[in-house]
């Protein structure tokens, strides 16, 4: 066998060394979740789902609240979402002392006010003909809305 | 030339032998010491990311334009105050042609104050000059081939692999491709963190089973959420399928969007 010429066998030492450092530099700086799910970290997913919830959900209000739950749901308002007006409520569901808002009737105009770009099957008020200055809860039930006490000819 | 083998050489490899011995549970002990540090739990347990398919409907029908899915959105997520969404609502206002110019329709006014966060009080155009007028709730496309995870240098935004497009925070490096690379504009800069920020399909909502915050809010059921793997015994998107035609947005393009359109005109982009 030939002996091998030395700056060859300096080449192939050099070679050696950079891709050996390199395997080692990935062993240790690959993340363990890396490739679990494919070619990234399989640990962001669970630290993207470890987030805190805000907002509770119609099925935690009914837990406590399966009264006013039953009732809202044989009425027109029974696909609303209950934190839809009265606010978050992943706190309230936590800690009941933390209060959320009973009444928040801004809302009702933020569905309820006349607009063109509304789908004409839902039902719309002009603000300015429709009671103005009367809170909406004076003739309206927010949880029962098509029960409308002695309401005389509504414009 | 051999070497001889001598009592020299063989205590060597003996001790080479040792010491790999040793080295080798040290090497492992590292690696794990590594692990724990880079990764960090606390997330829901039992979500098992390959047991779904996550699909969205959106019935343009049925949206009234109140804004409340925007404004739970930003604040489920904690998006940053300003022009900064994860979803949004557009309002699509087609005007009547011109008399006698002989088209089907006039201009098209397309705008969204404030995402639709506050609802669309103000009508830019008078009521008679509006030939059709609707809302268009946008969110994340939830592309099958995702042109924001094609572009990612880093590799740091990805498709899990329950269909939900995500991105790795601390893989992200703020290039802002992706950002140019989504075709529906479901991408932002954050300007707190400088990273790429999207719709998660409110992930940490959907992995502890509950619905994303905006279908969660939406009083009018305009969002459909459903799980192609596992679809409810009476699955509300399966019988919106079936008795509607739903599309994509912008279907030329290819990414194959798994958020499903109904009720949309040509317009929409």
């Amino acid at each position: 066998m030939p002996k091998m010429p030395p700056q060859v066998v300096r080449l192939v030492l050099l070679t050696i060394g950079i891709v050996g450092s390199y395997l080692i530099a990935r062993y240790f700086l690959t993340p363990a979740s890396f490739n679990e799910y494919g070619h990234y970290r399989g640990a962001a997913l669970m630290e993207i789902a470890s987030h805190p919830v805000v907002f509770a959900g119609k099925k935690s209000c009914e837990d406590c609240h399966f009264d006013e739950f039953e009732r809202l749901g044989r009425f027109e308002h029974k696909t609303l979402s209950c934190e839809g007006c009265h606010g978050a409520g992943q706190a309230h569901t936590e800690n009941p002392d933390i209060r959320l808002a009973i009444l928040n009737f801004s809302h009702c105009a933020r569905c309820h006010e006349a607009n063109p770009s509304r789908p004409s099957w839902h039902k719309q008020i002009d603000l300015r003909d429709h009671y103005a200055g009367e809170a909406c809860t004076e003739c309206h039930v927010a949880h029962a809305p098509s029960q409308v006490p002695e309401s005389p000819e509504a414009p | 030339m051999k070497r001889p083998f001598t009592r020299r050489s063989l205590l060597g490899r003996l001790a080479a032998a040792t010491a790999c011995l040793v080295v080798a549970p040290a090497v492992r002990a590292a690696k794990a010491a590594v692990k724990t540090v880079l990764v960090s739990t606390g997330a829901p347990k039992g979500y098992d990311p390959t047991q779904h398919k996550w699909l969205m409907v959106v019935d343009v029908n049925r949206c009234i334009g109140c804004g409340l899915c925007a404004e739970a959105c930003k604040l489920e997520n904690h998006v940053p105050e300003g022009p900064f969404y994860r979803t949004w609502i557009e309002r699509y206002i087609i005007k009547k042609p011109e008399p006698g110019s002989g088209e089907t329709h006039g201009e098209v006014l397309v705008d969204s104050p404030a995402g639709g966060m506050n609802g669309f009080h103000d009508v830019p155009v008078p009521a008679d000059d509006i030939l059709q007028s609707f809302f268009v709730p946008k969110l994340c496309n939830l592309c099958e081939h995702s042109p924001c995870v094609q572009v990612c240098p880093v590799g740091a935004t990805f498709d899990a692999p329950d269909g939900a497009v995500l991105i790795d925070p601390k893989y992200c490096i703020g290039c802002g491709f992706c950002i140019q690379a989504c075709p529906y504009g479901c991408r932002f800069m954050n300007p707190v963190t400088h990273t790429a920020e999207k719709c998660t399909l409110c992930y940490h909502r959907i992995s502890r089973g509950l619905k994303p915050a905006c279908v969660e809010i939406c009083p009018t059921q305009a969002r459909i959420f459903g799980d192609l793997k596992n679809p409810e015994p009476d699955d509300p998107i399966e019988a919106f399928v079936r008795n509607n035609k739903v599309q994509v947005l912008k279907p030329h393009l290819g990414t194959e969007p798994r958020v499903l359109y109904a009720g949309i005109d040509r317009e929409v982009r």
